[in-house]
């Protein structure tokens, strides 16, 4: 019977673990180090809590919950048993039995150590838009948290439900480590669960889970599930390390997988967001998959502690260089972060008070021993800066030459951390202490993503502004060629005074006009009898509608819009990166008001039907032809699912808005109609 | 024009009444809106707070009853017919504005300019 050899198994299992708890405390007794063991029994009395939550409670968020302790307690105790590993080969070289902690004076010096906090982190999601707008039926979603571990500390972050309603997992609290080196490596791991209804499906590929599900009976799906999952003895992705070490016991239940992974360190660290790459695992037939956009956004900085911590004080005297030689001024000096403090009384130094003078020590600084006073015993130090090309020197003596050392020794201490730990000395980073972690939020449902992004690409419209109209003149310019001539063409040439002089002949191009081809700059020329400048603003801008286009910038000779600066990566870039801030549309479009247009203009980004810019205010407008695809250029910068959705969103998106007052018809028309009115990138306008 | 959930919106407005004109079966006004709360309001080139989810007008059809009746494109929809149309949903507003059985709208509506008029009439103090 199968039960039964399992229970042999984990009858086996549990005598193992003994053992191994036994070999651990030996371990640890023979290092006379007693912090470790502790830890350790206190996060497998943790484990052994959550696993028995597990078994017992029967609310899938509880499950998850209780199973994401279970990862982090074997995580964290892999990582506790690796150390001790650790500490013992190293005895075991040394041959010296002593206190681990006990570290004796070292030849080379050591940089001091810091905390390093990593917060609001940001997991983009790139959900395909057929997912996205089908939203209908199954929903499938994913329990999901991040494990940081660094050193010896390991943390975990709130679990978030992730479905496809949401743009971004976001882990905002900040998480704080202490007592980290500037070599520090600080691994970030994302985990995932799926979050189906039935766990029997846990770890199989989602075809063959929902027919499992779907052909198999509850409980005999279970049993399956038991089977299916390879014994207990499995690590479980609990980091590789040795699995018959503690192995992790195995639980019916939610279990989590690794889906990312990154490594930060000193370089990464900045005191403002970056994005960083992830390495995913996994694949999409897994259960657990999201579709991870492959970055990560997170605010990580770092406070040595020489920024923040008196590394010394004492008293001095301190005299300017340059001023009298006889005016010492005696002080109590504090060297903290960038600079040496010096107060009249020690007293001043708890109380706030302004220190007397700052004397500045950064990387440009130059300290030096110097012999210049034959009376005093000690030597003088001499401290020199450069304040905007003058150079100032302050001389410092103390009382003794134990003193003058020690001193010495501090300040070569501070250089020497200040040189390892880089970026992070030049001002000190600021650490927002987390707040109290809440117990599973409930994450309110959140608005359509676009309507989100789209704020974002506010500075990018223009572009797209320029982009749309570029190629609504190319179509037209096409039907200008097969007569008919919109009217409201005059209105461009009359009001945009500037022309770059160009004429170009016009070649009709039936087949670059749907949304998807063009794509790198075409050299559409424009007839010269039609408004040359805007063949300027096509002949540059290029579409945005495919996934992976760049954008190439518009050349200088746009005018009327301004153009952007550098390259608008309205698809490719991730959402996070800054990108280069140009004119906000508001004021493009004032200055559009201002040059006549009488203050009619549309909302751009509504794509105009194919009477074009019909707002501008004319007597007679091209007859209305039933145009098989309209095109429509959403302008939000949302990522790969602007492509594909440009062929979904690919119609007059409101009711009838356009040059005549006849309600929309046909039936074709207003299916189309309602899917480009269901969309929510567009701006839905309304004729009534 | 912004507001703060929960405090009521104060506005100097001007009532606009719109004859609705037959156009073969249909009755039409003869302008266009944006907006509603299930929009993305950044989009609404006419709102001066671009979180403002009101309803604007975007387009007069020159000639139009809405033309006639004085209503200017930028403006934005407070009330039609006394329904409130500072948070209904895009389609909601469109329905209560092109309901069959009305034949006249009267609208409040408000927009920039009419606060400085009003700043112009009482003098500047």
């Amino acid at each position: 019977m199968p039960t039964d050899k399992y229970s042999n198994m984990e009858e086996k299992l549990w005598i193992l673990e003994d053992l191994n708890m036994m070999y651990i405390r030996q371990i640890a007794l023979s290092l006379q180090d007693s912090d470790i063991q502790k830890k350790i029994d206190h996060e497998i009395r943790m484990r052994d809590g959550a696993c028995k939550l597990l078994a017992a409670c029967s609310q899938r968020d509880q499950a998850l919950e209780a199973a994401k302790s279970l990862q982090t307690c074997s995580t964290r105790i892999m990582a506790y048993m690796s150390e001790l590993q650790r500490m013992k080969e190293a005895q075991v070289m040394q041959n010296i039995p002593r206190r681990s902690s006990d570290v004796g004076p070292m030849d080379d010096r050591l940089p001091c150590k810091g905390k390093v906090a990593i917060s609001d982190l940001r997991i983009p999601l790139m959900w395909k838009d057929t997912e996205y707008f089908k939203n209908k039926g199954e929903l499938h979603r994913c329990a999901v948290f991040c494990l940081l571990h660094l050193g010896g500390e390991i943390f975990d972050t709130d679990m978030v439900i992730v479905d496809r309603t949401l743009t971004d997992i976001c882990f905002d609290n900040p998480i704080i480590f202490s007592d980290a080196g500037p070599g520090f490596q600080l691994h970030v791991e994302l985990y995932s669960c799926c979050f189906e209804e039935d766990y029997s499906t846990g770890s199989t590929p989602r075809k063959l889970a929902s027919k499992l599900s779907s052909s198999l009976g509850r409980s005999a799906g279970k049993k399956l599930r038991a089977a299916m999952e390879s014994g207990p003895g499995s690590p479980v992705s609990n980091g590789g390390a040795s699995p018959l070490l503690l192995p992790v016991p195995s639980v019916q239940g939610p279990k989590y997988h690794l889906l990312a992974h990154t490594t930060l360190s000193l370089s990464h660290v900045q005191d403002s967001f970056r994005t960083h790459d992830l390495t995913i695992s996994g694949n999409e037939e897994c259960s657990y998959w999201l579709p991870l956009y492959g970055s990560m956004c997170c605010r990580l900085v770092a406070q040595p502690n020489c920024m923040t911590q008196r590394m010394m004080s004492g008293w001095l005297k301190v005299r300017q260089c340059g001023g009298d030689p006889q005016s010492w001024s005696k002080v109590f000096a504090v060297l903290k972060g960038t600079s040496l403090f010096c107060y009249h009384r020690q007293e001043d130094v708890e109380t706030n008070i302004e220190p007397v003078f700052t004397i500045g020590i950064n990387k440009e600084t130059r300290i030096r021993a110097s012999d210049k006073d034959p009376h005093s015993k000690a030597q003088n130090i001499c401290i020199s800066n450069q304040y905007g090309g003058e150079e100032v020197t302050h001389t410092l003596t103390t009382e003794s030459r134990e003193d003058t050392h020690g001193w010495m020794e501090a300040f070569w201490q501070h250089f020497y951390d200040m040189s390892q730990w880089r970026q992070c000395c030049d001002d000190v980073m600021k650490i927002e202490l987390p707040s109290p972690r809440k117990p599973a939020p409930i994450t309110p449902k959140q608005g359509s993503l676009y309507h989100e992004m789209v704020i974002e690409s506010s500075d990018d419209l223009s572009s797209t502004v320029s982009d749309i109209l570029a190629q609504r003149m190319q179509e037209l310019e096409l039907r200008s060629q097969l007569g008919t001539s919109p009217t409201w063409m005059s209105l461009f040439e009359e009001n945009l005074p500037k022309s770059a002089g160009f004429t170009r002949q016009c070649t009709p191009r039936l087949s670059g006009l749907s949304p998807s081809s063009p794509r790198a700059t075409h050299q559409s020329p424009l007839s010269s009898q039609r408004s040359p400048q805007l063949g300027l603003l096509s002949s540059d801008a290029s579409l945005t509608s495919d996934s992976d286009s760049h954008c190439s910038s518009p050349r200088s000779h746009h005018y009327g819009w301004p153009e952007p600066s550098s390259n608008l990566s309205l698809l490719s870039s991730s959402p996070s990166r800054l990108r280069p801030r140009t004119l906000s549309l508001d004021a493009k479009l004032s200055t559009l008001r201002g040059k006549g247009y009488g203050g009619t203009f549309q909302c751009p980004c509504q794509p105009p039907p194919s009477s074009l810019l019909a707002p501008l205010p004319m007597s007679s407008r091209p007859p209305r032809s039933p145009r098989g695809a309209q095109t429509t250029l959403s302008c939000s910068s949302s990522t790969s699912s602007n492509s594909s959705s440009n062929s979904e969103g690919n119609h007059s998106p409101e009711s009838s808005e356009g040059v005549s007052f006849s309600r929309p018809s046909p039936v074709r028309r207003s299916l189309r109609n309602l899917r480009a009115r269901l969309d929510p990138r567009n701006w839905l306008q309304s004729q009534v | 024009m912004a507001f703060v959930p929960g405090q009521p919106v104060t506005a100097v407005v001007e009532r606009i009444e719109i004859q609705k004109l037959f156009q073969g079966e249909n009755l039409i006004l003869g302008f266009s809106i944006g907006g509603g709360i299930d929009q993305d309001p950044g989009q609404n080139p006419f709102s001066e707070d671009k979180a403002d989810k009101g309803i604007y007008v975007t387009r007069i059809s020159p000639g139009g009853p809405a033309d006639v009746a004085g209503l200017r494109i930028g403006d934005k929809i407070m009330q039609v017919n006394g329904w409130d149309m500072t948070m209904v949903t895009h389609d909601h507003a469109r329905k209560k504005l092109t309901k069959k059985s009305e034949h006249v709208v009267r609208l409040l509506v408000t927009r920039k300019s009419l606060e400085e008029v009003v700043k112009h009439s009482m003098g500047r103090p």
